[in-house]
């Protein structure tokens, strides 16, 4: 039980901003920094060889250190950050928007739609997800806008069925039932009724595909799919560089570090927007 | 201390207890004893600090809490935790408001009640079984033995309400809380459980603190009275005092607010204003800013809970002696007649509609079970500008029926007719005119309004969608028109519906249904889910829009008061089928049928009734 607040009071809550939060926006600015001035940040080139410096450990001259042809990982770090997250992000953003109109019309049709819908979705999650999107790559081909499909496929029945889990539930509410009455349209109910109280949920779904959207792409990149050399992608530095692991730790450490960092900057942004978008009016995420 | 009291101490014994949540003060100096065997019942409307006080008994509390708090002569405040894990259940039990919550889901109800008997004393489990068994008999319940094998969701509510009762009993309390136990249950079974609660009183010696906020439910159990209001005790005395001499306004407007079965018909008063910030209460008496007889000592000066002339009647008020004589009159209401309506052609009719609901079978190409019959051949008509209110417990069919209305759910035989219209089943089909013809208010404020939507968005989207209204400056105007009319203000416009109280969201939800100017509106319990002072304003809003635009209503609810005040014909409903319909007072003063008959008898009114009416089905 709790007191009755004053209905024309409203507050304006500054949002507090902990380290975390911080430290979430940092990161991916950084990383949208990166992807559009990426190559013109670095240092030397990324790609040209120079066999005076091969496999110099991290320097002032070469902070990360070199590979084995003399190219200056730093350099190759910073560049590589377009190809790898333009990749990710493009693939969370068709495989969510995907899974979320699937999602939303399965939940709120129910009945035949919903399964028919949602048992080809549960055939495509059959896949584990690499496979899936490396049969999708080979089949198709290895540019870029290919392994983007590949991803998102792979996001799409995951996403789907997350969304339609929230709306079976908010398809009973009163609330549609009154638009319904109303006469609305399906399409209004699901977009201008529905979408704005699982936006939360998608907004970290969203966040946590670019994640897991990073370090499929870097598999893929590792495994020689999709990316091809001498793009300077971090999941093809990972694989180049693992033969001279023992020797040369710096030319594997850092890609990972690098998509360790945008993986955990992803995830702590979307956190904090799952909070502000939570019900108006100084409300939590349910 | 009395000699009295020492002979007999007291089993419940509250002192000066005030409870915060951070700086909300819920609950402020709050006083009471309750002796053995005593029933006391608590009211009070949400916001009061009734169920605060209650958990404050067991020292379930999660803000700060002060003052003094004996259960069976033992500080509860003071003991440990292992003492107080001692006292729960064993001298002091609780039942709760919702007894699907209260029990487990997954574990057999005689396995519940067992491990609650072994939980406080050392016996066996096929022991603890059996005692299970023996309370479930004590609480009534048909075939025990075959019902301890039973999963709470195989009950009904009634019986989950007796296995929870049960269960309370298992260590022989001295004392039983009971928060709102007949709150969600149907009125026959609601008065099946007051005779239980009554017979477990004489047979067993219990105690019960009852809280609620139905001044029926409490005089049919209670001996004594207490009345909070923001989180004041504001009234305490016998039951007869404090519901027939009522010596608060605030309790006499709660009585005023509360639609009867029985007397004369009255203009229900609501209560102006609401709850005062209880983060900084006002110094005077709490009551003032909505008192319609306050004056400057009251807003000045608090006023003590102290007796008036008759014997034990203690009010915190101060004019508690003038009470009546200051307060104005009631205001009563003819009875209208109904005679020259008849004459129009009907604004709606209902021919012959019958729904049936079909299970899904258990494997495919298995026969499913037998389909329930929700709605059965119902046949209905609503004259213009008048209400027509549909009556039935629980499952009896009528909010199926009014969804079939409404073009919710499509029926299997029968038509809707609006005026000249046959409506076709399905709303998405119908015409924008009978689209917006046909308005629904539904029964819960909180789900009926999209919560990431303003209230201009809510009350706006039908004056869009329909068209006609203008746009921009002029569709804010009218948008703010329509807030007025159910007394909001243009303050609304930019609110969303978590910033509101329930009665307001209720109003936005009506706001809403007569923005589209209807023609028809569904009310499916449109004050069900509210505070009785808050429900005697909706009703009246509802009334005065309906004198206004001549709207009809079609007007679902299980309150047989509630309806005898709106509806000028009503139609009893069960199972599927309408078992009398005519005016409210042929209804209610001279039911024909058996089971309407049962159905007024079970309500709980303020006298208090020997025994259960026959219907023990429940």
């Amino acid at each position: 039980m709790s007191g009755v607040a004053l209905p024309a009071h409203r507050r304006i809550v500054l949002p507090r901003l902990g380290v975390a939060d911080l430290a979430g926006a940092a990161i991916v600015l950084g990383m949208v920094m990166l992807i559009l001035a990426g190559a013109s940040l670095s240092p030397y080139s990324a790609t040209a060889f120079n066999p005076m410096h091969s496999l110099e450990a991290p320097s002032l001259a070469f902070p990360f250190g070199t590979d084995e042809f003399g190219r200056d990982v730093f350099s190759r770090v910073l560049a590589g950050a377009r190809p790898t997250l333009l990749l990710a992000v493009g693939a969370a953003a068709l495989g969510v928007a995907l899974g979320t109109v699937t999602g939303l019309t399965a939940g709120y049709r129910q009945g035949p739609v919903d399964e028919t819908i949602m048992r080809f979705m549960d055939a495509l999650m059959s896949f584990p997800g690499l496979i899936l999107a490396m049969l999708v790559v080979v089949m198709l081909g290895p540019a870029p806008i290919n392994v983007v499909a590949a991803i998102a496929l792979v996001f799409w029945p995951r996403s789907a069925r997350l969304v339609r889990s929230i709306v079976v539930d908010l398809a009973h509410r009163e609330f549609i039932e009154a638009a319904r009455s109303r006469g609305e349209r399906a399409s209004f109910i699901l977009f201008r009724e529905l979408l704005p109280n699982v936006l939360p949920i998608i907004v970290v779904d969203f966040s946590l595909r670019v994640t897991s959207g990073v370090l499929l792409a870097a598999s893929l990149a590792y495994l020689g799919i999709g990316v091809t050399p001498p793009t300077p992608a971090w999941g093809l530095m990972v694989r180049d560089g693992q033969q001279f692991i023992e020797i040369a730790p710096w030319l594997v450490v850092f890609p990972c570090l690098a998509i360790a960092l945008a993986s955990i900057g992803t995830v702590l942004l979307g956190e904090r927007l799952r909070h502000r978008l939570a019900l108006p009016g100084g409300g939590r995420a349910q | 201390m009395t000699v009295m009291s020492k002979i007999e101490p007291p089993v419940l014994a509250v002192r000066d207890l005030s409870i915060s949540y951070g700086p909300l003060q819920a609950v402020r100096g709050v006083s009471f004893s309750i002796a053995p065997g005593e029933a006391m019942g608590l009211i009070g409307e949400s916001g009061s600090g009734k169920s605060s006080v209650a958990y404050a008994v067991m020292r379930y509390i999660k803000g700060q809490a002060s003052g003094e708090v004996h259960v069976a002569g033992q500080d509860v405040m003071a003991l440990s935790e292992q003492a107080l894990g001692k006292l729960r259940g064993r001298t002091a039990a609780m039942v709760y408001q919702d007894p699907m919550s209260a029990l487990n889901p997954a574990i057999k109800v005689g396995e519940q009640i067992a491990e609650a008997i072994r939980l406080h004393g050392r016996i066996g489990k096929a022991l603890a079984w059996k005692r299970g068994v023996a309370l479930l008999e004590r609480v009534h319940l048909p075939r025990p033995a075959e019902i301890a094998h039973r999963y709470p969701h195989q009950l009904s509510g009634g019986q989950q309400q007796r296995v929870v009762i049960a269960m309370a009993l298992a260590c022989d309390p001295q004392l039983l809380i009971m928060d709102e136990p007949t709150t969600g249950l149907d009125v026959t079974t609601e008065a099946v459980i007051l005779d239980l609660v009554n017979e477990l009183r004489r047979e067993t010696g219990v105690a019960v603190l009852f809280i609620s906020h139905n001044m029926g439910v409490v005089a049919q159990v209670c001996d004594r009275v207490g009345v909070l209001y923001a989180g004041q005790l504001i009234e305490e005395g016998t039951t007869e005092q404090v519901l027939r001499q009522p010596r608060h306004p605030y309790t006499v407007a709660l009585m005023r607010a509360m639609p009867a079965i029985d007397g004369p018909r009255r203009r229900l008063a609501a209560i102006p204003g609401r709850l005062p910030d209880l983060r900084s209460p006002p110094p005077g008496c709490i009551f003032t800013p909505r008192c319609a007889m306050a004056t400057a000592e009251c807003e000045s000066r608090m006023p003590d809970l102290a007796n008036s002339s008759g014997g034990g009647h203690r009010s915190r008020c101060h004019y508690r002696d003038e009470v009546a004589l200051r307060l104005p009159p009631e205001p009563l209401v003819a009875e209208v007649q109904l005679v020259e309506a008849r004459q129009e052609r009907p604004r709606l009719q209902i021919i012959a509609v019958s729904k049936q609901f079909r299970a899904r079978p258990a494997l495919p190409f298995m026969r499913g079970p037998a389909p329930v019959r929700a709605v059965d051949d119902v046949t209905l008509d609503i004259p213009p500008g008048r209400t027509l209110a549909v009556v039935g417990e629980s499952g009896s069919g009528k909010s199926t029926l009014a969804r079939c209305v409404a073009g919710l759910i499509v029926p299997e035989d029968g038509a809707i007719r609006l005026e000249n219209e046959v409506l076709d089943p399905l709303v998405q089909k119908r015409g924008r005119a009978a689209q917006q013809a046909v308005q629904f208010v539904f029964q819960n404020p909180d789900a009926a309004l999209n919560p990431h939507w303003t209230v201009a968005e809510i009350v706006g989207r039908p004056m869009r969608l329909y068209g006609g209204q203008g746009e921009g400056k002029a569709l804010r105007h009218r948008i703010i028109e329509q807030l007025e009319a159910v007394k909001l203000g243009e303050r609304y416009l930019d609110l969303y519906p978590r910033e509101m109280s329930g009665g307001e969201k209720q109003r936005v939800s009506i706001a809403r249904a007569f923005a589209g100017r209807p023609r028809l509106v569904i009310c499916d319990e449109p004050t069900s889910a509210l505070d009785i002072s808050v429900q005697a304003a909706i009703l009246n809003e509802l009334l005065a829009l309906q004198r206004e635009n001549g709207t009809s209503y079609l007007f679902i609810s299980h309150d047989l008061g509630v309806v005898r005040h709106v509806a000028h014909e009503v139609a009893i409903m069960r199972h599927g089928r309408i078992v009398e319909s005519g005016p409210p007072a042929a209804v209610f003063g001279d039911p024909r049928e058996e089971y309407t008959r049962n159905l007024i008898a079970a309500i709980p009114t303020l006298e208090r009734r020997e025994a259960a009416p026959a219907l023990l089905t429940a």
